[in-house]
């Protein structure tokens, strides 16, 4: 159990670093791809909504907005989105430390409100600033100068670098005095306060670190697509995306989003393409909807942590019966 | 321009009293169980699909099949908040408030499969006569949804001020759990008030019908404009979201005869972010309510 804590993580990494050559299919390939740009905005979003215990629902703001950055930036001074996405992630985080300072100074529920006005603001701005967006006609990137059957690889490896970031900062804000202190605002932030932590600070901090992943996977998802619009870059299932998987995977873990974004992704991908037309466009909102009432009703926990816990039971569970209670003898034995 | 101003602010008035039925319910279930109900504005296009149909299909009048919609809500609601809700009241209300996100997914899929992604409206055979007022011609149908939001704003006000009910629903809002210290039920309390927001939600949502036009993704755009009614109002004072419909009403009135229609929801999230920097508890809100 150990060995795998220990060189699990390393093994997978190498697997994932060799697919492509193993893997050829572009389909295969661009499945795994989004299955990463998920599991990081995922492992990202638990940072705030996990560890802090302050869901928010407008990540998806920060994944559209940063869209727009990017593509503008490669559209009218010609910056290639591989080269802006860190930078457009920061500028995501200082957008998220902005709208933090305006909604986090209180506690409660102000902030998830601001977070999905915030999404929305933000794509009524892209719709109706025609000049700058193109308003709902979009924006067209020019493409990648790659020959077709590698033009995904440097998606692939970009969104599997931004998981490896998000899990290796998840991991160690989780074992840091910023992490407790963000674990100790989950559980009273009264306390926490009176504890001595600037819980304002650290909250804002959170939601900063938090955005930085979306933004980043946004901004390369437009040069994905070759293609912005206000529905495409804004598209509420993305942000549900993010919060389901986290629930699934399990809250406050770093690896939570990951193992969401692997059991959930494929399965939406497979349910959208085999059940009839007619319902396929609504399957992802109804899918994300059922489990957002089902995880908490029966399974609040997520799956990581259930694991552990049962193993630990499992482990604290004798496993030769005790020799000092005896099972009282059958009636009628002689 | 004294026209534009007087029309304005009759316009942005009738359409507040609207605004306000659409939000008090969401306030009161704030109120009684500090968790915000994200499925809100889905829930009220429920009923104005149901609505629509009721008129398309059996030609009954959308004000007829509010009382309807109230009944139907009322039980539904209350077998929800019994069933799923009530559970995380007093636990991990972060997980409500997801729950309520789960459910306006499942209404906005299910609106797009029963009633598919194009615009409705609602048109009665009154929806284009217009009403002479000083020389400003109002929209009988303004008028009358106006009217009937007053009706019921009016039946709630009733309903918390007069009866025993009513004190248990305020007591809940107010503290608790010292409501529950002088005998008030407050599981009971919290399922009846649940039951009345959803209500209201579905109330409101003939009128918005018969006013605007809406397809299942519209929940998102009436779900912001209702959030930021309830946070300028101070969240779980009733009085507060009335008086912010009321002032927003007249704000988007404004914005949409002096600039575009297409700003006018703007100015719902401008307020919003206006309010959280300088008075986060809103309006009416005292400061200590916004807790968990």
């Amino acid at each position: 159990m150990r060995l795998i804590r220990r060189w699990g993580p390393w093994l997978l990494l190498v697997i994932c670093l060799a697919l492509p050559v193993l893997v050829k299919q572009p389909a295969w390939l661009d499945m795994l791809q989004f299955t990463f740009m998920y599991a990081a905005m995922s492992v990202g979003w638990d940072i705030m909504g996990g560890y802090a215990g302050y869901p928010s629902i407008g990540h998806v703001g920060f994944f559209g907005m940063s869209s727009y950055v990017a593509g503008l930036l490669l559209v009218h001074f010609g910056v290639n989105i591989f080269a802006s996405a860190l930078l457009v992630g920061l500028f995501g985080s200082l957008v998220g430390a902005g709208l933090g300072f305006i909604s986090l100074r209180t506690r409660g529920p102000a902030f998830l409100i601001v977070t999905l006005v915030f999404a929305l603001t933000v794509q009524m701005l892209a719709e109706n600033l025609n000049a700058l967006t193109g308003g709902t006609s979009g924006l067209y990137l020019p493409l990648l100068d790659l020959p077709p059957d590698v033009v995904i690889l440097p998606f692939y490896y970009a969104m599997l670098a931004l998981t490896v970031l998000a899990v290796a900062t998840s991991t160690f804000i989780r074992a840091s005095r910023f992490g407790l202190g963000l674990l100790a605002i989950r559980e009273d932030e009264g306390k926490a306060e009176g504890s001595g932590i600037n819980t304002a600070l650290y909250k804002i901090l959170a939601f900063a670190v938090s955005v930085f992943f979306a933004s980043v996977a946004g901004a390369l998802h437009a040069q994905y697509l070759n293609y912005v619009d206000p529905d495409l870059a804004f598209e509420f299932i993305i942000g549900l995306n993010m919060v389901v998987m986290a629930l699934v995977g399990s809250r406050a873990t770093p690896w939570g989003g990951v193992l969401g974004a692997v059991i959930m992704f494929p399965i939406s991908q497979l349910l959208v393409y085999t059940l009839p037309d007619k319902f396929s466009g609504q399957v992802p909102l109804v899918e994300l909807g059922i489990l957002l009432i089902l995880i908490p009703m029966f399974l609040p926990d997520g799956i990581i942590k259930s694991l552990e816990r049962w193993a630990e039971r499992r482990r604290r569970r004798p496993r030769v019966p005790s020799t000092d209670t005896f099972a009282p003898a059958p009636v009628g034995a002689p | 321009m004294t026209q534009v101003l007087v029309q304005g602010l009759v316009f942005g008035l009738l359409a507040g009293g609207v605004y306000a039925l659409m939000s008090s319910g969401m306030s009161m279930i704030f109120g009684v169980m500090r968790m915000v109900n994200l499925g809100h504005a889905a829930i009220m296009l429920t009923g104005s699909y149901i609505a629509v149909t009721l008129l398309q299909q059996l030609g009954v009048d959308p004000l007829l099949s509010i009382p309807i919609i109230v009944a139907a809500f009322l039980v539904v609601g209350a077998l929800f908040e019994r069933g799923v809700l009530g559970r995380f009241i007093g636990g991990d209300l972060a997980l409500a408030v997801l729950v309520t996100l789960g459910v306006a997914n499942i209404l906005e899929g299910g609106q797009g499969v029963i009633w598919t992604s194009r615009f409705y409206t609602i048109r009665t055979g009154y929806s284009f006569n217009t009403f002479n007022l000083f020389g400003l011609y109002i929209p009988l149908i303004r008028i009358i949804a106006a009217a009937e939001a007053a009706v019921l704003l009016v039946a709630l006000w009733l309903i918390l001020s007069r009866t025993n009910l009513g004190r248990s629903i305020r007591a809940t809002i107010q503290n608790r759990s010292v409501a529950q210290l002088v005998g008030v039920n407050v599981a009971r309390v919290t399922m009846i008030a649940f039951a009345i927001g959803v209500a209201m939600a579905g109330a409101a949502g003939p009128l918005m019908g018969m006013l605007y036009t809406w397809y299942p993704d519209s929940h998102w755009l009436w779900g912001g404009k209702i959030v930021a009614i309830i946070i300028l109002g101070g969240l779980s004072s009733l009085r507060g979201a009335l008086l912010a419909s009321m002032i927003l009403g007249v704000a988007e009135q404004f914005v949409t005869l002096g600039i575009d229609v297409r700003w006018a929801p703007m100015v719902f999230y401008i307020f919003l972010l206006v309010v959280m920097l300088f008075r986060p508890q809103g309006l009416l809100g005292s400061v200590n309510r916004g807790l968990a």
